[in-house]
């Protein structure tokens, strides 16, 4: 079998791609947005309800075992696919509500460690005036808001990169943006509007050369690459369950086993309690369950882990040259008269999500217009306007695939966009 | 079958004739000069009649970044007639139903009293809130005119706000011109006050 006859079978199954749309078959290319389910993620989530639900580690009936030995499991199967475990039983995954939530944990953590809570060991997250923040013009808002939220709090100065022509982060200017007042950097991987994978190294280095620590936005490339956050060297990541392939309401948080340790928690309650007096303070538990107050997305987290392992047995290495396809063949947006491609126009460190502006035509008209054809693409400031003030436009198209779009897709998307200048009488 | 999925019922439903004309050379959109904020109150607003009390209001659609300043010019009564929307003006950018929208409403508001403007209104965001399924009042082509064309708009949920910014606008500028004149010591008054 050839790869391109294996990735049809892969798209196979992905049941809600086999319909058409105002009379076209459904071409899906808005996964940056939210990625579509295979069966096997879709089937775990109801299986867990109809045979295993229980609450996660307490009580003491078979059920209870079974679906904390299932939930446990999830968290193994997370951290192999993005190589985040010291050893077996020693994974450095927290369960969160979402990418959102694990970058407002964070920025919440610090904050408390800022306030004197954690102690000692928490004084390397902690903020004070003149210290400082970096983040960078391609963040999503969610990067870009816990952590201005954060500097507002505490008194710290909120420094950012700067993007080149394409909308790359300009990691060139790591040694001068990052100075040794630097407390945090908090930088996405993959730009959710440019699809540009970011230089990390630079960054890595000069962060951890003034003490820095370093928080990756990894939302948009643990869908699309492999990924193994030791050899990264980050010290933080956040990314979705929803957009590689699992349930919406989970997120994941890596964090570097002994920073975990060190990092107060951030929300209270049950489950994440060791010991509780009226009269002392708490004594919490050890990560990941210090983080993981109330009781948790158990059915979503179990199908998160299906998702991870099923990427892991289609191989991302493969998935990565499946895309690259893709990639070719949506920068052929760039060739058609009045586009232009916010982003990198070359398929070299880049994914396979592309955000245009068609000269003289709304991005809404152009989703409908598109959308008209069966074509579903994301329209808007996809929760990033300083990218896109950056290139002096407020909204723009983006066209993002996964593993079951074809270069196909792709054509047709390009040959769609082609009648919009028509369509809507620009000259 | 016609060029680029123009055979499909929906966008041509959406996208009529009328619409794609208004959004490529809109009615009543002008270059509006920034106000300062003491002209928030209306006060430093230009206005062509000497009986009319003028306002603004901006409208702005986080999600896609359309925005729009609507300007009106309100007669304020003193001829004993009704008060009457003298002058519709806009200045802004955005998606061709925005744009489109606020052309027809120029046309079908502008020099009508505030009352018929205000049921014009009404009757378009019911028919907004129609899920494209239409008001069945017989003569809501009579009191709308080419705004019916915007039925097809309200099957897409994400594009009613598109098409009800000028009218939001349109209202809210009125009722500040209206507040104004109600806030007034006399007939000539200038205060700063609302």
């Amino acid at each position: 079998m050839t790869d391109m006859e294996d990735f049809s079978a892969i798209r196979q199954q992905f049941p809600i791609l086999d319909q058409r749309i105002h009379g076209h078959p459904l071409v899906y290319l808005d996964s940056a947005a939210t990625a579509q389910k295979p069966e096997a993620v879709i089937d775990a989530e109801s299986d867990f309800y109809r045979t295993i639900n229980a609450g996660v580690h307490r009580g003491a009936h078979e059920l209870a075992a079974r679906s904390t030995v299932a939930f446990e499991e999830a968290r193994a199967k997370v951290a192999r696919l993005v190589h985040a475990s010291e050893a077996e039983g020693e994974e450095e995954i927290v369960f969160t509500a979402g990418a959102t939530a694990s970058l407002n944990l964070l920025a919440t953590s610090f904050g408390n460690a800022s306030m004197g809570r954690g102690g000692a060991a928490a004084r390397r997250f902690a903020l004070q005036p003149g210290d400082e923040i970096v983040v960078s013009k391609a963040e999503h808002h969610s990067v870009l808001l816990p952590f201005q939220e954060l500097a507002a709090r505490t008194g710290a100065t909120l420094r950012w990169f700067d993007l080149d022509d394409e909308g790359r982060i300009r990691s060139d200017t790591a040694d001068t943006v990052i100075t040794e007042h630097c407390k945090i950097v908090a930088i996405t991987h993959v730009g959710n509007t440019t699809g540009a994978i970011t230089d990390l190294a630079p960054i890595v280095s000069r962060a951890h050369e003034v003490g820095a620590i370093v928080v990756l936005d990894a939302c948009q490339s643990v869908p699309h690459m492999r990924i193994d956050f030791h050899a990264l060297d980050v010290d933080f990541a956040a990314w979705s369950s929803h957009k590689m392939y699992g349930p919406t309401g989970v997120g994941f948080l890596y964090g570097k086993r002994a920073l975990l340790e060190a990092l107060p928690p951030a929300s209270f309650g049950g489950s994440m309690v060791e010991l509780a007096f009226m009269d002392k303070p708490a004594q919490y538990m050890e990560p990941p369950a210090r983080f993981e107050a109330g009781t948790q997305p158990v059915a979503q987290i179990v199908a998160a882990g299906v998702a991870a392992d099923w990427m892991m047995g289609i191989g991302m290495d493969r998935v990565e040259r499946h895309e690259a396809t893709i990639t070719e063949e949506l920068l052929k947006l760039g060739e058609v008269e009045g586009v232009r491609i916010l982003g990198p126009r070359s398929a070299e460190r880049r994914i396979a999500t592309v955000a245009f502006e068609v000269e003289g035509v709304h991005p809404h008209d152009v989703g409908q217009f598109i959308d008209a054809q069966g074509i579903a693409i994301r329209v808007g400031h996809h929760c990033a306007q300083p990218v896109h003030r950056h290139f002096g436009v407020f909204a723009s198209n983006r066209a993002s695939s996964a593993v079951y779009n074809t270069p196909e897709e792709a054509r047709r998307l390009v040959e769609a966009v082609g009648g919009v200048r028509d369509f809507f009488r620009v000259k | 079958m016609a060029l680029y999925g123009m055979s499909d019922e929906d966008l041509e439903q959406m996208y009529q004739e009328v619409i794609l004309d208004a959004a490529r050379d809109p009615h009543g959109k002008v270059t509006l000069e920034e106000q300062d904020t003491e002209a928030e109150t209306g006060v430093t607003l230009s206005h062509t009649h000497e009986y009319c009390i003028p306002a603004r209001s901006h409208q702005f659609n986080p999600t896609c970044g359309d925005e729009v300043t609507v300007h009106v010019e309100v007669s304020d009564g003193s001829d004993g007639g009704p008060q009457r929307i003298e002058r519709l003006v806009w200045d802004g950018q955005g998606c061709s139903i925005s744009q489109a929208s606020l052309s027809v409403m120029v046309d079908l508001v502008e020099h009508k009293t505030v009352d018929e403007a205000m049921s014009m209104a009404s009757d378009f965001h019911r028919l907004m809130d129609s899920r494209g399924k239409g008001v069945p009042d017989a003569n809501l082509d009579d009191t709308l005119g080419d705004a019916v064309v915007f039925q097809g708009v309200s099957r897409y949920p994400m594009r009613i706000k598109c098409a009800l910014l000028g009218w939001e606008g349109m209202k809210a500028s009125v009722a500040q011109a209206l507040s104004h004149m109600d806030s007034r010591p006399t007939m000539a008054m200038q205060t700063k006050e609302r």
